[in-house]
């Protein structure tokens, strides 16, 4: 059972006017699913019945609590995909070309429960050698901070975007769930932070993730925020937010860079340092050839992207 | 895009096509490996298979074998979709030649998660 | 040495399967905390287990509970009946995905048989349980049991 074109309409516009993210149609079951519980909560029949009163009796607290519903952060492993197939193949070569050092530092910020920092250290596992990859992962709540340090998922939360070869190659099985290697564990620090505080110990970054997090914040403190963020980034540093946010007509100290399918955010790069990446190498890692019974899980594809791109 | 269903349980096929038309797909059926080949000689390849593994006939491992061995199914993405959880027999569907692995019970957020992995359906546009 | 299944993790399977395929949102299974029910129409599936560890993982419910299990899974509407077959090929199902994922607990990896389903509790000559869970599924009683093949 489905919500009516009037019903997806509606709360599409709130949510666009709300939070600048937009539901496309082929969204509305994500708008039945998110909206079932306030409905019911409300003591109505379905979303339908709910939304119908939620136009009729315009309230500003409802209103939020709609957006809220359909804006909260999924938790999924490499979220968006693209971001994290531009990290491997343009911003982590840039950086490399860079020659800055040998130590890659990334800052994820609002991180979660975990899935974000512990996808881009898997996502580098072969593109920074150890132990060459700190990565800082920064949320408010220390009691989702504690979830992500045990790095121990459901099978459903593992199911939420986890290319099933790097599933076998950084986690095992436990019990019902799974557990991130310690290899991929010991690349991440969880720290308690509050974006609207100075940044965090640790910087300057050379990427920073900030996902699907300003659309919680006003204009003020949005501009606010990436301030600090752009304080806390090297000069040439990049910064990945999530796939409907952009700083531009925010904030203008960042240059937006389009690589393959992701545009990311570019802090102004010493003179000699071109803000345009060099030709990225393709993509596409070559499939393993065909073998009846278990291949070693070395040569089982680490690519993110499979059958995608042929 | 078009999906092919390979399921013994007619209860699992009809949760996998559901999923998959809300997503955008049109979907055909099998019941089993050999049922899967056998409709698949007859006409154009499908972009996806959804395969379970433990079926009669032809299990899931055997078709996916069969199937990247044929030059007429290379453009057909193969995930499969099954109870087998342990990471040997994920390391064994891999190496067979699976694309992707999907473990039930799974979400239809699951199913869209893997398939804009897999480059299937397009991902939010960017700002 | 026993092969010993968590009732915790078999819980998680369970609430698993309810939040992602039966409902499609979580928190709709909790413990059954009143005494064990007396069936009054009981329907059981199960499925076997094969391998370095051999047993037997089986769903009990009432034949009501296991019609609205049918209806979700296969989107019915909530009065539409159930027929044997679709009720069969359901539960089921139920149990191959309870069944599975029991599968994957255990430290060897084993092989499972096709589901069968009966309106007579199965017997499984000198086995005995080694765990047992009960679930509320919307005030509704749903037993998960494991046995140890002899």
């Amino acid at each position: 059972m489905t919500v009516s074109a009037g019903t997806f309409a509606f709360v599409a516009d709130l949510v666009r006017r709300r939070s600048a993210i937009v539901l496309e149609p082929g969204k509305e079951y994500l708008v039945e699913s998110r909206l079932l519980p306030l409905a019911r909560d409300a003591g109505h029949a379905d979303v339908d019945a709910y939304v119908s009163r939620v136009r009729r009796a315009p309230d500003e607290a409802v209103h939020d609590a709609v957006v809220e519903a359909l804006t909260t952060n999924e938790t999924s492993w490499f979220r968006d995909v693209g971001p994290f197939d531009a990290l491997r193949d343009h911003i982590v070569p840039a950086w490399r070309d860079a020659g800055r050092g040998t130590r890659l530092r990334v800052w994820s910020a609002a991180c979660s429960t975990g899935q974000e920092p512990y996808s881009i250290a898997m996502a580098l596992a072969d593109h920074v050698p150890a132990p060459g990859l700190d990565v800082l992962a920064t949320d408010l709540s220390e009691q989702v901070l504690e979830r992500a340090r045990r790095g121990l998922y459901s099978q459903l939360e593992v199911n939420r975007g986890m290319p099933a070869p790097l599933l076998v190659r950084h986690l095992t099985r436990v019990g019902s769930g799974w557990q991130v290697a310690d290899d991929v564990r010991r690349a991440v620090t969880f720290r308690r932070h509050n974006l609207l505080d100075a940044p965090p110990v640790g910087g300057p970054f050379d990427i920073v993730f900030l996902r699907n997090v300003l659309i919680y914040f006003d204009p003020v403190a949005k501009r606010a925020v990436l301030e600090r963020v752009r304080g806390a980034l090297r000069p040439g540093g990049w910064l990945v937010l999530g796939a409907a946010e952009t700083t531009v007509g925010v904030h203008d100290g960042f240059e937006r860079v389009v690589l393959g399918r992701t545009a990311v955010y570019r802090v102004g790069a010493p003179a000699r340092q071109p803000l345009i990446p060099s030709p990225a190498s393709s993509p596409v890692a070559p499939r393993p050839p065909v073998t009846a019974g278990t291949a070693p899980v070395s040569t089982v594809p680490t690519t993110i992207r499979g059958a995608g791109l042929r | 895009m078009r999906a092919l269903v390979i399921d013994d349980s007619r209860t699992m096929r009809r949760i996998v096509a559901r999923t998959l038309h809300d997503l955008g797909f049109e979907t055909l059926e099998a019941e089993h490996g050999q049922h899967a080949l056998d409709m698949l000689a007859e006409g154009p390849a499908p972009d996806l298979a959804c395969i379970d593994w433990n079926m009669p006939v032809m299990d899931g491992l055997t078709f996916v074998m069969q199937a990247r061995a044929n030059p007429d199914l290379r453009g057909m993405t193969l995930m499969m979709v099954t109870t087998e959880s342990e990471q040997s027999q994920i390391v064994r569907a891999l190496a067979a030649g699976a694309h992707e692995y999907l473990i039930k019970p799974f979400s239809t957020d699951a199913v869209r998660d893997k398939l804009e992995l897999l480059g299937l359906l397009p991902v939010e546009e960017h700002a | 040495m026993s092969t010993v299944i968590a009732g915790d993790d078999v819980y998680a399977i369970a609430e698993d399967l309810f939040a992602a395929m039966v409902d499609g949102e979580p928190g709709t299974v909790r413990p059954w905390t009143a005494p064990v029910p007396d069936w009054a129409d009981p329907v059981h599936a199960w499925v076997d287990l094969h391998g370095a560890w051999s047993g037997r993982a089986v769903v009990t419910t009432e034949r009501t509970t296991a019609d609205d299990l049918a209806r979700a899974l296969l989107g019915l509407p909530a009065d539409e009946p159930v027929a044997d077959e679709d009720l069969q090929d359901a539960f089921g199902e139920v149990a191959n995905v309870v069944g599975g994922n029991v599968k994957s607990l255990l430290p060897i990896t084993g092989t499972m048989g096709l589901p069968q389903v009966a309106h007579v509790a199965p017997v499984l000559p000198g086995s005995s349980v080694i765990t047992q869970v009960l679930l509320d599924w919307g005030g509704r009683a749903l037993e998960l049991t494991v046995r140890d093949a002899p």
